[in-house]
C-alpha cells in the first residue's frame, strides 16, 4: 500500500485522467500553421469540446475524485492552459505538460512525437501515488495513441500484460531506453489491480468506431461528451440530472438539439450498449429541470416530444445487438498494423523482435 | 437551436450496392453536410456492420429498422403486398409522418412510386405524379451555366392525358427555377414536329393549353433531336415515351464510351490521342456523370421522393441527399404548388 493512502483523509475514490489538447479542447495542429496558431491562442481564445468541462465538473461535484490531466501540449504553455481551465471552472489535480524542449536539446527527436515513452511512465508513476482500491476512468481522442497507452496502462496495472511483452511493445514503439527503465519502475511499484473502468476515445477525425473494437468493450469511442455522460450514467457514476447538465452545455454553447441528442444516445445503442435502461430515469430529470425557468433546455421542444424522440430511437431498432465479449488485446500486433504498408519494421518483424531482445 | 434540421430517409436495402454503398453515401452526407441528418431505414444488423466501418457522424445518423425489402426484379404491387413493412415503405410512412422531410431509394422504382403514392398526397390539382430526370445537353442552363436540361416524365405515369402533361409542365418548369437555379426555364412539349399541331391528340391539346398558360414559359414542340441539343430547359412528355429517351441517352453514352475503350485497345495511335485527350475527357466525364446530379425526383406529392440510379454508388447517393436536402429547404412542394 502506498504513503499517501495511508495519511489522505479522504482518499479518492474515482480517477478521472483527461488529455487536453482534441479531448477536452478543440485544437488544430494538423498544419504548421495550425501549430502556430495554437501555441500563440490567448486562454480566452481557447475552445472547448463542447460538454467537456460540464461533464468534468459533474465527475468532480461528489467531491472524492482526482482529476489528473496529462498532455502533450509543451510545458511553455502551462500558465495559458491552467488560465483556460479557470475559466471554465474546472479543477484540476495533477496537469502534465511534456517538456519538449529538454527533448531537443538531448537530441531526443523521437520522443517530440512520440507518445508511448512520455505518457506511459506518467501514467504508472500518477497511479503508484494513488489509492489502491481508486477506480478510474481515461479520456482520450483517436488523433494520437491515447486508444492503445490508455488499454496498454490499464492491463499493465491488471497484471494482463507481461514484462517481455511490455519490453517488446516499448522497444517496437521505439522508446528510448531510460524511459523504458522509467516506465518498469513505476509499473512495479503499482499494486496489481482492475481499476480502469472505461476509456473513452473522443472521434476528432471521426475514425470509424469498429477500428477500436480491437481494444475490447472498455474502450468506447464517442461522438460527443453527451455520449460519454450517457455511459457513466449507466455505470452509476453520474446521475441523470448531471447527464441533463452535460446535455445542457452542449444546447447551449455549440447548438446541439433533440435530433443530434437522441441520434447519439441510440448510436450507442447500436453498439451493444446497454443503455436502454438509463432512457427512463434520464427523461424523468429531464422534466424535473423543465419545471424550473430552464429557457435553454426548454428551446429544445416541449417534454412530450423530448420523450417520444428518445423512445423513438431505442423502438426503432427493433433489438439491440449484445456488447462484443472482452479479449486480451495484441498490443505487439496493434503496432505493426499501425505502420505505414511497405515499412521494413512492418514488413520483417523478425529483425524488430531480435532488436527489441 | 430550436429551428429543425432536415432529416432525410435513406431506403438503405435498396439498388444495385446497397445496403453497404447506401449507407456509405448516407455517411458522407453526414460528414459534409453538418445541417443534415441521415435516418437509414432497413436492416439493423446490415446497417451497423457497414456503419461501423465506416467514417461517418454518429451525431447525424438514426437507423430505423425494418424487416424486408423489394428487390430490384420483384414486381412492385405483389411485393409491397407481400411485404407491408418493407424498408422503402417504412420510409415512406416515416416522412408522411413528419419524421423525415424527404425519401431518398435507389431501389425498385415502382416499388418506390407505388410506396410513395400509398402514403404521401398528391398536390391539390396533380391527378399523377411525375418522375424526371437531368440528362446531359450541348448548352448550358440556368445560373451556373450547367449543361442539363430536365425531362419529364420518365417512368412514373405510362399513360398522361393532356391535362397530366400540363401539370407535369408546371412542376418541371419549379423545378428547374429552384433546384437548377434557372430564374425562368423554357419549357417545351415533346413530339414529332415543332408545329403546334403536331403529335397525338394528348399533346396538341397540352400544346394549347400551355401556350395560353401564364407563369411558364413555354416554347412551344421539340423533336427528339432537341434532347442532347439542350433546345429547352425542361422537356415534357409521358412517362412511356419518357422512360425510353431515358434509356436511349443512357445506351448511346455506354456505347460511346465502349467506343473509346475499344479504340484504346486497337492501336497504339488511337491510344496516344485518347491519352493526350486524357484529362479534356475526364472533365467531359465529370461535367456529365450523372453520379454527380443525384437522384431523378418524383414530383406531384407533398412530400419529396428523390429516386437515385439503381446502380448508384456512395457518392451520388449523398448526391442525391443534398438534392433532396435542397428541394425541402426551398421549399418545393410549395412551389409547384404555387404554379398550379
Amino acid at each position: 500500500m502506498s504513503l499517501p493512502d495511508r495519511i489522505d483523509p479522504h482518499p479518492a475514490r474515482r480517477i478521472y485522467r483527461w488529455d487536453l489538447d482534441k479531448t477536452y479542447l478543440q485544437t488544430d495542429f494538423d498544419s504548421l500553421r495550425q501549430l502556430l496558431r495554437t501555441a500563440l491562442q490567448k486562454a480566452s481564445e481557447k475552445t472547448a469540446v463542447p460538454g467537456a468541462a460540464a461533464l468534468i465538473r459533474e465527475l468532480g461535484a461528489s467531491g472524492d475524485s482526482r482529476l489528473c490531466i496529462i498532455s502533450g501540449s509543451p510545458t511553455q504553455m502551462r500558465r495559458v492552459l491552467e488560465e483556460k481551465l479557470k475559466l471554465d471552472g474546472v479543477e484540476w489535480d495533477e496537469l502534465v505538460l511534456k517538456d519538449n524542449v529538454r527533448n531537443l536539446l538531448r537530441g531526443r527527436f523521437r520522443a517530440l512525437r512520440g507518445q508511448v515513452g512520455y505518457k506511459l511512465p506518467v501514467l504508472l508513476e500518477s497511479r503508484a501515488r494513488a489509492p489502491v482500491d481508486a477506480e478510474e476512468v481515461l479520456f482520450g481522442d483517436d488523433a494520437e495513441a491515447d486508444a492503445f497507452i490508455y488499454s496498454l496502462y490499464a492491463d499493465l496495472i491488471a497484471g494482463r500484460v507481461t514484462e517481455p511483452v511490455l519490453a517488446r511493445v516499448l522497444a517496437a514503439a521505439e522508446v528510448y531506453s531510460d524511459d523504458a527503465t522509467r516506465i518498469l519502475a513505476a509499473w512495479h511499484r503499482v499494486p496489481r489491480a482492475d481499476p480502469v473502468r472505461r476509456i473513452f476515445i473522443m472521434l476528432d477525425r471521426l475514425t470509424p468506431p469498429a477500428y477500436f473494437g480491437r481494444y475490447g468493450p472498455r474502450v468506447v469511442p464517442i461522438f460527443n461528451y453527451f455520449q460519454a455522460a450517457l455511459v457513466l450514467l449507466g455505470d452509476g457514476l453520474l446521475t441523470p440530472v448531471q447527464v441533463v447538465r452535460v446535455a445542457r452545455e452542449m444546447v447551449q454553447t455549440a447548438g446541439y438539439n433533440l435530433v443530434t441528442l437522441s441520434n447519439s444516445f441510440q448510436d450507442l445503442l447500436r453498439r451493444g450498449l446497454p443503455l436502454q435502461a438509463v432512457a427512463a430515469p434520464l427523461v424523468q430529470a429531464l422534466e424535473g429541470a423543465l419545471q424550473g425557468p430552464d429557457k435553454v433546455l426548454a428551446a429544445l421542444r416541449p417534454v412530450p416530444d423530448i420523450v417520444n424522440a428518445f423512445t423513438r430511437r431505442v423502438a426503432a431498432l427493433g433489438s439491440t445487438p449484445p456488447l462484443p465479449e472482452a479479449r486480451p488485446v495484441d498490443y505487439l500486433k496493434l503496432l505493426d498494423d499501425a505502420r505505414p504498408r511497405g515499412s521494413r519494421e512492418r514488413d520483417r518483424p523478425t529483425k524488430r523482435t531480435r532488436r527489441s531482445g | 437551436m430550436a429551428s429543425r434540421a432536415t432529416t432525410i430517409a435513406f431506403d438503405v436495402m435498396g439498388g444495385d450496392h446497397g445496403p453497404v454503398e447506401v449507407v456509405r453515401g448516407a455517411a458522407l452526407l453526414s460528414l459534409e453536410s453538418p445541417h443534415l441528418h441521415a435516418l437509414l431505414v432497413g436492416d439493423a444488423d446490415a446497417i451497423d456492420r457497414a456503419l461501423a466501418e465506416t467514417r461517418h457522424n454518429g451525431e447525424r445518423i438514426s437507423v430505423q429498422h425494418a424487416p424486408s425489402w423489394v428487390a430490384m426484379h420483384e414486381k412492385p404491387a405483389a411485393a409491397l403486398a407481400d411485404k407491408p413493412d418493407a424498408s422503402v415503405m417504412v420510409a415512406a410512412r416515416l416522412v408522411a409522418e413528419g419524421e423525415a422531410d424527404a425519401l431518398v431509394s435507389a431501389g425498385n422504382t415502382g416499388a418506390g412510386v407505388l410506396a410513395a403514392a400509398r402514403t404521401f398526397r398528391l398536390l391539390p390539382g396533380v391527378r399523377r405524379a411525375a418522375l424526371a430526370s437531368v440528362y446531359p445537353t450541348r448548352t448550358g442552363h440556368g445560373e451556373k451555366q450547367d449543361p442539363f436540361s430536365l425531362i419529364l416524365d420518365v417512368g412514373a405515369t405510362v399513360d398522361a392525358s393532356a391535362e397530366d402533361l400540363v401539370t407535369f409542365a408546371v412542376m418541371g418548369s419549379a423545378y428547374a427555377r429552384i433546384i437548377s437555379r434557372n430564374p425562368n426555364p423554357s419549357v417545351a412539349l415533346l413530339s414529332n414536329g415543332t408545329e403546334a399541331m403536331k403529335g397525338p391528340p394528348r399533346v396538341v391539346e397540352a400544346n394549347q393549353v400551355l401556350a395560353r398558360r401564364p407563369g411558364v414559359r413555354f416554347v412551344g414542340n421539340v423533336e427528339g433531336v432537341d434532347i442532347p441539343k439542350g433546345t429547352a430547359d425542361v422537356v415534357v412528355t409521358d412517362g412511356f415515351v419518357g422512360n425510353v429517351c431515358l434509356k436511349m441517352l443512357e445506351g448511346v453514352s455506354e456505347t460511346v464510351v465502349e467506343l473509346a475503350r475499344y479504340a484504346y485497345a486497337s492501336r497504339l495511335r488511337w491510344r496516344l490521342g485518347l491519352a493526350m485527350l486524357s484529362n479534356g475527357l475526364k472533365q467531359l466525364k465529370d461535367l456529365t456523370d450523372w453520379q454527380q446530379y443525384g437522384g431523378a425526383p418524383v414530383l406531384g406529392f407533398d412530400r419529396l421522393f428523390i429516386k437515385a440510379h439503381g446502380r448508384s454508388r456512395a457518392r451520388a447517393i449523398a448526391n442525391a441527399g443534398k438534392v433532396a436536402a435542397k428541394a425541402v429547404s426551398s421549399e418545393l412542394t410549395r412551389a409547384i404548388q404555387e404554379g398550379l
